[in-house]
């Protein structure tokens, strides 16, 4: 878009890049977030003078924050909007007046001129839309999750073998710098070996959005519905489900779980309140826990290990036993001595007391200043990776290049949403099934 | 090269290095040691009721009681130490006037029924200093003693260097260094609050509470004062600093804001 001017955003990718350490650990870094290849200051570079043509399927709240991030990316224009409801299509149009609206997504994806389209609709359209849009010839972005069922996850993710087109979903934690970083810690060995991992959502929020007549319930509320919605667990879990196997570099074998309706008892039919314990081979176990009437918790994922726990969501970690496995100054100065060092000695402070209490101590995973999420937004936060992930989903469209293990990310965490609903509404335990099973997913 | 450690004495640890003394020599100045510091904790620990400052404290105030030589020369001293820092180094912690000290027979009475004493801010200095004596009576050349982190004792240098290096950790962030500081032939005492134990250090006039983040060093040849004036030095105005400049002979004085 010609009025458009170019924004900081590129030059905070490319700093997005170089403070991950590219630059000068690139190839350590690339190995074990290979996605973010598509992303180099040097990728950008050769797109610079390009633009990938955007078409939005879904111009509601989350469409429109994701047209807001868009619309500042230089090497992207929105050049379609559209949305079957009127209310949101107009709101998104009056952003990007030269977009060309729709009502019918099949009409929009006969286009020529459009590259790549976003998609931003109830959970149970993602696979019908995304597969439509990739026959279509279309490079897709999705919001997550993957899909309504498994069935449709699978179709997805083969049509995903046999397409040249590049599929994103919206698994913005593996853009987000603090995930990444603290990642790269678990991985080098810093907290030890991984012994559990804790992650929960909590809101105090019905969840519903209003509605002008309640024909439009089930349109406007879908996500409290069990035809259009897998409701918390693809919602909010899916997210930290993927986080929890990006850091065991494997996936949970079984899960068992209980689901109810505890507090918002208005009719709808998906649980608000979820407690779930997905298990790895090795004995190690995902404690998953959601509920929506109390917000006190907020909204963690926690990597235990044995020698510390690394907080994703807050962005800090603390480390087991920090005082007491430190060697005493004055060891530390015979130690020195013995190595015929002249160092200082870390002796002198406040008096050391027996009975003192060892406290953690946390650190942060980033230098200077970062946005923590604190999981309330039903939109979505900021700086959480999201425009990152649009940008180089933008970059893509331009490209041709597949973002790597972003769609298989996306389906295994799908899958595990999906594995924990049927656990909680069976009441049993769950096996993940063989027939689902993708070659990218290790479980021992 | 010798070490000595004693993990639980005078509610808190003792580490000391001694170098270039016979194996003999150092276990038998390490055995003085020892003695000298569970003497001194039977005598001066608030918390043992069987400790000679606990006697004092349960019944002074109710009539006078005699006390040891020693004890009476640790009163002494720290009646001097209140005064020469008029008024804020208060074994008392709240007034030090209620202490009636009676020269003739060597007796302390408190005119208060509340007044208690605590030698927190005084015992590991006066436990240094005389530490200090028997290691020169031994002729030690070299050598470093760490009481509680908090009190530090340097004679001499160390092997590869020609003082003893000592670095300050903030105690907010234990991974920060605030400070480092080279001793020879002298002491250091640290004070200050830290994330787990604060709200003991109080001013006695206004029984204000210093909850400041601050950390204080001091270095003085003498480790008894060092410890006096590291407290001392915490809840002093800066009017108060300056005299205290004046009054003592004190080698380095620095205050760290957190």
């Amino acid at each position: 878009m010609s009025n458009k001017k170019p924004r900081q955003v590129d030059t905070s990718l490319r700093q997005f890049i170089k403070d991950l350490g590219y630059i000068s650990g690139g190839a350590a870094l690339l190995a074990t977030t290979p996605w973010l290849q598509s992303f180099t200051p040097d990728k950008a570079k050769e797109i610079k003078s390009e633009k990938a043509r955007i078409g939005f399927i879904g111009t509601g709240s989350r469409g429109q924050y994701s047209i807001h991030a868009v619309l500042a990316i230089p090497h992207a224009e929105i050049v379609a909007l559209c949305d079957n409801y009127a209310p949101n299509l107009k709101t998104a149009s009056a952003l990007c007046p030269k977009a060309k609206t729709y009502t019918d997504y099949r009409k929009m994806l006969e286009s020529p001129d459009i590259d790549g389209v976003i998609i931003s609709t109830p959970l149970y359209l993602h696979a019908p839309m995304t597969l439509d849009a990739l026959a279509a010839g279309k490079h897709v972005y999705c919001e997550k999750a993957m899909a309504l069922t498994m069935d449709q996850c699978k179709s997805v993710y083969d049509a995903y073998q046999n397409t040249d087109k590049v599929l994103y979903f919206c698994m913005q934690r593996m853009f987000d710098e603090k995930y990444i970083k603290g990642m790269q810690m678990i991985h080098s060995g810093l907290i030890g070996d991984i012994v559990g991992e804790r992650c929960h959502w909590f809101r105090n929020h019905d969840w519903r959005r209003p509605v002008p007549s309640q024909d439009l319930e089930r349109h406007i509320n879908w996500r409290l519905y069990w035809e259009s919605s897998a409701g918390l667990m693809t919602e909010l879990a899916s997210h930290q489900l993927e986080v929890c196997c990006w850091a065991m570099q494997k996936v949970p074998e079984s899960v068992i779980g209980v689901g109810d309706i505890v507090y918002w008892k208005d009719g709808r039919e998906v649980y608000d309140s979820v407690n779930l314990v997905y298990h790895y081979n090795n004995g190690v176990k995902i404690n998953y826990e959601s509920l929506i009437s109390n917000k006190y918790n907020g909204m963690e994922d926690q990597i235990l290990g044995n020698k510390g726990s690394m907080n994703l969501a807050t962005g800090n970690y603390y480390l087991e036993n920090e005082e007491s496995s430190k060697r005493s100054g004055i060891e530390q100065l015979i130690d020195n001595i013995g190595n015929k060092i002249y160092a200082s000695v870390p002796a002198a402070g406040p008096s050391w007391r027996p009975e003192t209490k060892e406290k953690y101590v946390p650190y942060n995973i980033l230098e200077g200043n970062f946005n923590v999420n604190d999981g309330l937004s039903m939109i979505g936060a900021l700086k959480d990776g999201s425009d990152e992930i649009l940008s180089s989903f933008c970059q893509a469209c331009i490209t041709g290049e597949k973002g790597k293990n972003i769609v298989e990310e996306a389906y295994s965490a799908t899958m595990l949403c999906l594995l924990g609903n049927q656990a909680m509404s069976e009441q049993r335990k769950i096996t993940f099934p063989e027939e689902y099973k993708i070659p990218y997913m290790k479980f021992s | 090269m010798f070490r000595g450690s004693l993990i639980n004495i005078m509610g808190t640890r003792f580490d000391i290095l001694i170098i270039g003394k016979s194996k003999p020599e150092s276990d038998s100045l390490w055995d003085k040691i020892v003695s000298e510091l569970c003497q001194l904790d039977k005598q001066l620990n608030r918390f043992d009721p069987l400790s000679e400052l606990s006697l004092i404290n349960q019944n002074a105030s109710f009539k006078s009681i005699s006390v040891t030589s020693e004890m009476w020369s640790i009163l002494v001293s720290c009646k001097q130490y209140n005064r020469q820092t008029f008024g804020l180094f208060d074994i008392t912690l709240k007034d030090f006037s209620k202490v009636i000290l009676s020269e003739s027979d060597k007796s302390i009475f408190f005119s208060q029924s509340d007044i208690s004493l605590d030698l927190g801010g005084y015992a590991k200095g006066y436990a240094l200093k005389k530490i200090n004596q028997y290691l020169f009576n031994a002729q030690v050349q070299n050598c470093f003693v760490d009481f509680g982190n908090s009190s530090i004792l340097s004679i001499g240098h160390h092997p590869y260097g020609d003082s003893w290096k000592v670095s300050i950790p903030n105690p907010f962030n234990p991974r920060e260094s605030l400070d480092e500081i080279s001793l020879k032939d002298e002491a250091m005492s640290v004070s200050g609050n830290t994330p787990t134990y604060s709200g003991h250090i109080v001013r006695p006039d206004s029984k204000e509470v210093i909850i400041d983040r601050k950390v204080i060093s001091i270095t003085s040849s003498d480790p008894l004062e060092a410890e006096v004036l590291s407290t001392t030095f915490m809840i002093a105005n800066e009017e108060e600093k300056k005299r205290l400049c004046d009054n003592f002979e004190i080698k380095s004085f620095t205050e760290y804001f957190l």
